[in-house]
């Protein structure tokens, strides 16, 4: 079974966002916005937060353990060699520790991202409407079955009451999350 | 807006009890302890200095990155940047008693090859010239940025703005060379046998954070007074982005440094690690790294710690005193070569504090605290930010 969504589309960033918080003050539940860049006023009003820094963070403390556990022990547990008058816990650690924690959390945030957005190299953008990529704005409600007639010409005259440029009705893709963090 | 910030008589007070507090200490320590009053005098002086550097050069990066969230605080670093010309007149006794401080202006130092190597850069005349040289720019630079904003506030438009961006990235080219320059010259020339190729980056980490540091301090502190009504989270929340990155860019410069120099273990570079490391100085190495890295950036990786004044203004001081940890290690074992603090150390640093206060706050209330015709004024008022 397909949904079917309503899908806004508005062409400036301004009208968009006073669009988003008219909408959403006239009780309308918006399933989802897409932009071709963020517009941190629109995620203001959503309250769209990630928690994906709070994950990078983790991976990098993470990462600074686990190097320092290898260098611990490939250095003075299990080959202990005296360099250069150095002890064998030492400050040369530093150096690789703060480079590994860099590479571990930037490649699992990365590998965590395309795993909730479930993109991927050499897979097929799932876009709802490809000129969200370029230049337009949208904004999807959700076209419930039990919606009254008059609900759904509420919300279509109040999208193009805000500046809307064009109204579509387009099934939902599949394979589409409808939460998008 | 146009609230012009006014001085009250217990400030003044205040200000004037502390430097007077300052010069009683320096009286003293001239009296009974004479490296001592020399070591301080360059610290104190080095230390403000830095701070108004470091605040004039944020106020250029301002300017450059066009900035609009911070264009309602641009007087503040404006006004810091006036101590500048008082730096450059209570620091003329180091001109004089450079032998007292600096190993290659004693009349022998020639007899020692390594000084004599350096006499065609360390030596009097160059020396006073540079001094000269370097406070003349950088007077002439604050202070022309104040007068085009000040001009801004009257004729409006846009010529002055343009104008102000101009003189920022000229500015910053000559920061880049003259404060190198002027560290390798006053702090650096101290362990005249060793050098470093990062100390003048490592410096300027420093005057930019501590500057960075100040200017956010003072922001909280006219706010509080009911000055900068339009301050929010968002703009303290940018502060402390600027705070939290410039201390990890202090920690990478000194970490540099360090472990070079460290993993290198050449005598004439380990040299002056030495007595900081493992002689008596040993408990500031570390409190150095700990307030001056771990302090800022544990709390300040939350943004949302970062927004609130109660979290901001701890840190804030508590680098404050940072920075002088910084500078009494970089200063005191090539001068006193003992760890001394005592009512010389303490009341000097007052003493400064209060004349900077003074100087800062005369400033301040010269001018309108709000550049009112800022194009980015705005933007700033209505600083938003998720």
């Amino acid at each position: 079974m397909s949904k079917i969504n309503i899908i806004g589309v508005y062409s400036d960033e301004d009208v968009f966002a006073d669009a988003v918080q008219k909408i959403k003050d006239s009780g309308i539940v918006i399933k989802n916005v897409f932009m071709p860049f963020p517009v941190h006023r629109v995620f203001h009003i959503l309250g769209l937060e990630t928690r994906l820094p709070v994950m990078t963070f983790i991976y990098g403390v993470i990462g600074v353990g686990i190097t320092f556990a290898f260098l611990f022990w490939t250095s003075v547990v299990n080959y202990p060699l005296k360099f250069g008058g150095k002890p064998l816990n030492s400050l040369s650690f530093i150096i690789i520790m703060f480079v590994m924690t860099i590479f571990v959390a930037t490649l699992l945030t990365f590998m965590t991202f395309f795993i909730r957005q479930k993109i991927g190299p050499g897979k097929k953008a799932v876009m709802i409407d490809p000129r969200s990529i370029d230049d337009k704005f949208l904004i999807v409600i959700g076209k419930d079955p039990s919606m009254k007639k008059e609900e759904i010409d509420r919300i279509t005259s109040l999208i193009k009451q805000t500046g809307a440029e064009e109204i579509n009705e387009r099934p939902e893709p599949e394979d589409f999350k409808e939460e998008n963090d | 807006m146009d609230k012009q910030v006014t001085l009250s008589s217990r400030f003044k007070i205040l200000t004037v009890v502390l430097i007077l507090i300052g010069v009683a200490a320096l009286v003293t320590g001239a009296f009974t302890d004479s490296p001592r009053f020399w070591a301080n005098l360059l610290l104190n002086n080095y230390y403000f200095l830095t701070v108004a550097i470091g605040a004039t050069f944020w106020l250029a990066i301002q300017y450059v990155s066009g900035s609009g969230w911070s264009a309602g605080f641009l007087r503040i670093p404006m006004a810091m940047g006036t101590f500048i010309p008082v730096a450059a007149i209570t620091m003329l006794p180091i001109l004089f008693g450079a032998g007292h401080i600096y190993h290659w202006a004693h009349h022998d130092a020639l007899l020692d090859p390594v000084i004599a190597h350096k006499a065609p850069y360390l030596n009097m005349p160059f020396f006073v010239a540079r001094y000269i040289l370097f406070f003349a720019a950088w007077i002439l630079i604050a202070l022309l940025l104040l007068r085009y904003s000040r001009k801004e506030d009257e004729k409006g438009g846009l010529d002055y703005f343009h104008k102000a961006q101009f003189l920022s990235k000229v500015y910053i080219f000559v920061l880049a060379v003259s404060f190198s320059l002027s560290a390798f010259d006053w702090i650096m020339s101290i362990d005249v046998h060793w050098f470093s190729t990062i100390f003048a980056v490592r410096n300027f980490a420093m005057a930019f954070f501590h500057g960075t540091v100040i200017v956010t301090l003072i922001v909280i502190i006219l706010n509080k007074l009911g000055y900068l009504p339009f301050l929010n989270p968002s703009h303290l929340r940018d502060f402390s982005k600027y705070i939290l990155v410039l201390s990890m860019i202090w920690t990478y410069m000194w970490f540099a440094q360090y472990i070079l120099i460290w993993y290198a273990n050449i005598p004439e570079e380990t040299v002056y690690y030495l007595p900081r490391t493992k002689g008596e100085f040993k408990p500031f190495f570390y409190a150095e790294l700990i307030i001056n890295f771990l302090i800022p950036f544990i709390p300040l990786l939350s943004g949302k710690l970062g927004s609130r004044i109660k979290i901001l203004v701890p840190i804030c001081i508590a680098l404050i005193i940072g920075q002088w940890i910084d500078l009494y290690q970089q200063i005191f074992p090539g001068t006193i070569h003992h760890f001394k603090i005592g009512f010389i150390e303490v009341g000097s640093f007052i003493g400064f504090l209060g004349l900077f206060s003074l100087v800062v706050g005369w400033s301040l209330s010269r001018t309108p605290l709000i550049p009112r015709r800022h194009p980015y004024l705005k933007e700033c008022t209505e600083h938003q930010r998720v």
